[in-house]
Order: C-alpha cells, then sequence, then structure tokens
C-alpha cells in the first residue's frame, strides 16, 4: 500500500519535467485509462442536479442493498476470470437454486403450494435448504470445472452447455407437480426476515440483513485468495498455466476447485434472489453472469489472466449498480440498459488491453 | 511458496523478453492496436451517452395492464418512485373485479397506497365469476 499523497506527488513532480508532447499523452492516456470513472461521475453529477433524491442516505442504502445482492456472483466468476475463463452459466446456476430454495421454503399455509408434504420452516430448516442449493450450484460448477481441467475445454463451450442444460432443469421443474411454469410464491415469513430481515434504517431504507452476509462472504473470499495455498495456485495458473505445473502445482485440481467455489457462490446468489424479488420464475437469474463479469472486467480481473483483487471487485460492482441506479432514476428504459451494458462491457476489455499493451 | 512464485516470474519475463507485448489468457489472439483501442473506447462511450440522452426525451417507466379477458385498459407512463394513483377499472361480463395484480396467477395484490413504480410493469386484473341469482 502506498501513500496516496505522496503518489499524487510523485505524478505532479514527473508531470513538471515533461515535455509538450509527453504532457498530452498523459491527458489523453489519464482520459482514456479512467473513461468509465468518468462516465460514472458524469451519470452522478447530472442525476443529482434533475433528481436530488439521489444524493439522499436513503439512496445510498438502496445502493448498498444492490451491491451486496450482485457480490456474491462477481465474486465466484472472478476466479474463473483469473484462470483466463469464464463462467456463462452462473446466472441459470442461480436461477435454480433459487427455485429451489422458494419452494422448499414457502409458507405452510399458502394455496398455490407446490409440494405439501416438506416440514414447517425453522431456522434449522432454512439452513438445511442454504446448504442444498450450495451443494447444488457447487455441483454444477465442479462438472464445469471437471470438463475445463480435464480436457482443457474452452469454459466458453463447457458453461454455455451447462447454462442450457441448466435451464432445461429449471423449465422442468417449473412444470413439477401441475404447477404448469407459474412463478413460485408466497415464501414464508422466516426466510424473509432471515435473508431480507431490517438490520437498521439507513434514511428511511432498511438495510437487509444479507447486507451483513455479503460482508462476511467478501472477508471469506479475501482470506482465501490471499492466504490461502489454494489461491497463490490459482493466480499462478492464471498467470501461465504451464509454468505453474513445473513448479508443481496441480493445475487439474485448482481449476476444478475454482469452478466449484463459483458455483457455490451462485448458489448463495440464487438463495437471497427469490426473497429479493418476492417470487422466483422461469426467467430468474437471466443475463446475470453478465452484470458479474463487466463488473469483474471493470474491477481490473483482467481476461488476461493471473490478476484481479477482491478489493478491485468491489470497486467494480459499486462502478456498475450506481450507473444503473442513476439511470433507473432518471428514467431510462430497461431495453436500453442493455445496449448500455454492452458497450460497457466492451469499453471495460477495450481499456483491459489498452493498460496491457501500455504498461511498461 | 515464494520460490514457485520466482520461477513463475522467471519464465515470464523470458517469454517476454525480446518480443513486442503479446496478450495472454483471453485475448490470445487478439491482434490490435492502442490507436484502435482508443478509437473502441470513446465510441462506446459515444453510444452510451447517445442512448442515454434518445431515452431522456421520453423518459419514465411504462406501465401496461393485462385485463384477462375484460375491457382494454390504455398503458400508462410514471416516473421512478411515483405512486400508480387511481386506475381505469376494466369490466367483464359475469365477473367481478377484484384488483390488479403483480403476477398472472393473481396471487400477490397491487398496493396503490404502498407500492411504488422501479421498473417496467405489468400488472394483471384479478376477476371473481359472479354468482347467479
Amino acid at each position: 500500500m502506498t501513500n496516496p499523497l505522496m503518489k499524487v506527488k510523485q505524478v505532479s513532480a514527473d508531470y513538471k519535467q515533461m515535455d509538450a508532447k509527453d504532457r498530452k499523452r498523459f491527458w489523453v492516456d489519464g482520459i482514456l485509462n479512467n473513461a468509465l470513472y468518468i462516465l460514472m461521475a458524469i451519470f452522478i453529477i447530472y442525476t443529482a442536479s434533475v433528481k436530488p433524491a439521489f444524493l439522499t442516505l436513503g439512496s445510498f442504502a438502496n445502493l448498498i442493498t444492490q451491491v451486496a445482492a450482485y457480490l456474491p456472483m462477481a465474486l465466484g466468476i472472478a476466479g474463473c476470470i483469473v484462470l483466463t475463463g469464464t463462467d456463462l452459466s452462473a446466472g441459470r446456476i442461480s436461477g435454480l437454486t433459487a427455485a429451489v430454495a422458494a419452494v422448499m421454503l414457502q409458507k405452510s399455509d399458502f394455496a398455490n403450494k407446490m409440494f405439501q408434504n416438506i416440514p414447517e420452516v425453522t431456522v434449522g430448516w432454512i439452513l438445511v435448504v442454504l446448504l442444498g442449493v450450495v451443494a447444488i450450484g457447487a455441483f454444477i460448477g465442479l462438472v464445469n470445472g471437471f470438463f475445463v481441467a480435464k480436457f482443457s475445454l474452452h469454459p466458453f463451450i463447457v458453461t454455455l452447455s451447462t447454462q442450457l442444460i441448466t435451464y432445461g432443469i429449471i423449465l422442468w421443474f417449473f412444470g413439477l407437480n401441475g404447477n404448469n411454469g407459474q412463478p413460485i410464491s408466497g415464501l414464508s415469513k422466516e426466510y424473509k426476515d432471515l435473508v431480507g430481515g431490517e438490520m437498521f434504517r439507513l434514511g428511511n431504507v432498511a438495510i437487509p440483513t444479507y447486507v451483513l452476509y455479503a460482508a462476511i462472504l467478501v472477508v471469506v473470499m479475501w482470506f482465501i485468495w490471499n492466504k490461502t495455498a489454494f489461491g497463490k495456485n490459482m493466480f499462478a495458473v492464471g498467470s501461465n498455466a504451464e509454468a505453474a505445473k513445473v513448479s508443481g502445482v496441480n493445475v487439474f485440481w485448482t481449476t476444478v476447485l475454482v469452478h466449484t467455489l463459483a458455483g457455490a457462490m451462485y448458489g448463495y446468489s440464487g438463495f437471497i434472489e427469490g426473497v429479493r424479488s418476492g417470487s422466483v420464475a422461469a426467467a430468474t437469474g437471466l443475463n446475470a453472469e453478465c452484470d458479474a463479469i463487466a463488473a469483474c472486467v471493470i474491477g481490473g480481473v483482467s481476461f488476461v489472466g493471473g490478476t484481479g483483487s477482491i478489493s478491485g471487485i468491489i470497486l467494480g460492482v459499486f462502478i456498475l449498480r450506481i450507473i444503473f441506479v442513476a439511470l433507473t432514476m432518471l428514467g431510462v428504459d430497461s431495453s436500453s440498459l442493455y445496449i448500455i451494458k454492452g458497450a460497457i462491457i466492451l469499453c471495460a476489455c477495450a481499456l483491459d488491453m489498452r493498460k496491457y499493451l501500455v504498461k511498461k | 511458496m515464494d520460490n514457485k512464485k520466482e520461477i513463475l516470474e522467471e519464465v515470464s519475463e523470458a517469454d517476454t523478453k525480446n518480443k513486442p507485448r503479446e496478450f495472454r489468457g483471453l485475448y490470445k489472439h487478439v491482434k490490435i492496436s492502442v490507436r484502435t483501442l482508443d478509437i473502441i473506447i470513446v465510441t462506446c462511450i459515444a453510444v452510451i451517452l447517445i442512448v442515454v440522452a434518445l431515452d431522456l426525451r421520453n423518459p419514465g417507466f411504462t406501465i401496461t395492464f393485462d385485463s384477462k379477458g375484460g375491457t382494454d385498459v390504455d398503458s400508462v407512463n410514471r416516473m421512478y418512485g411515483e405512486l400508480l394513483e387511481v386506475i381505469e377499472v376494466p369490466t367483464r361480463e359475469g365477473y367481478e373485479f377484484t384488483g390488479w395484480y403483480i403476477d398472472h396467477s393473481c396471487t400477490e395484490q397491487w398496493d396503490q397506497e404502498g407500492d411504488k413504480i422501479e421498473t417496467d410493469l405489468t400488472l394483471y386484473a384479478g376477476w371473481k365469476e359472479k354468482k347467479s341469482e
């Protein structure tokens, strides 16, 4: 950790010694490399001037809540990106686990209950269901990891196929017991309280408990990435798999475990998603991986492989959410948001490559 | 652990020495100049700003109503955080209107005083069969 103040002094001293051409390059580089931050700043300033409500504590609370909901998936997918791969099945896995969790934790007196003979919802049962859905996610992740590691298949191919297979299973699941594809609602109060219960209020907006859980996950993932042999192996495999193999890293198990861990994270994402949106439909989790991947790339988890940090991922999720909260408040249509998301991903990748090429 | 790191660094240094910087990982086969990347970045930012600007000429969210067999109700436009006050009430022969619902199977009713608009929305009419006298 360098002192930011010293860094600014250093940069300004360097700047004074530059000639006109270098100074021009300094500014062009600075503006382009920080293009997304500048974009975010433009949106913040504009939204704040048009909608004063954007700069209130309540709006900040809303932002934190959203970040907490999107963070777990990004933390999981980041590992796959560090291994120079990616994971396209993330959204669907969380959709499946959301549906399973919702069905298992419906109100006992709910008229449209899908399965009648499910135990009374208690804290113990909720934990069992949580472990169950995390295991489902981890299992699909394990399948992804196995095919990627064993046959050196590109993760795009493997995870695209698991994405579709998982979607098929979701559709099956929604057709069970005469449910006929209807969304699953009527979640039990205990489940809602444990996941989305109010911890405290920030400017009249309740902060749900899953914000706390997200903070715990951040700590756990930080520990795994930075303090364990597994984390160090992951970065070694990501930056150069051959070299890692030569120096004795078990590339196969590292790859499998990274995908399994990622799958477990998607499982958890699904578990809170049901409470967050009140009901679970077959489309739940659709394209969620795009947000997570975009957040990681913005946060400096490079597709080049072997680089990235937990703090970067958090920053990435924050930037993406700030932009979307601002745009929603301005009343930008959700169909336009997709175009903007696409442009942001392309822009983030171009920035990623640019930083890699320009670095001396 | 540190030993491993050193070997890794040596190998990757040997890789990059005497060669122009080449991409690894997912960008392995990418051949692109910094200039082209600059153009892509600027274009992306421009596209984002243009899309937002175009959209802001007609801001807000559309709420459509599915009257499920009743008389048609026109869609309305509302801003983020607004309430949906009085909505036109549809009619249907032989049925009684029970309210607007968020889901198609009519389990969660839209609360006109409490629920705020946060995105585009479709509301479904709830119907109850009238008892024949």
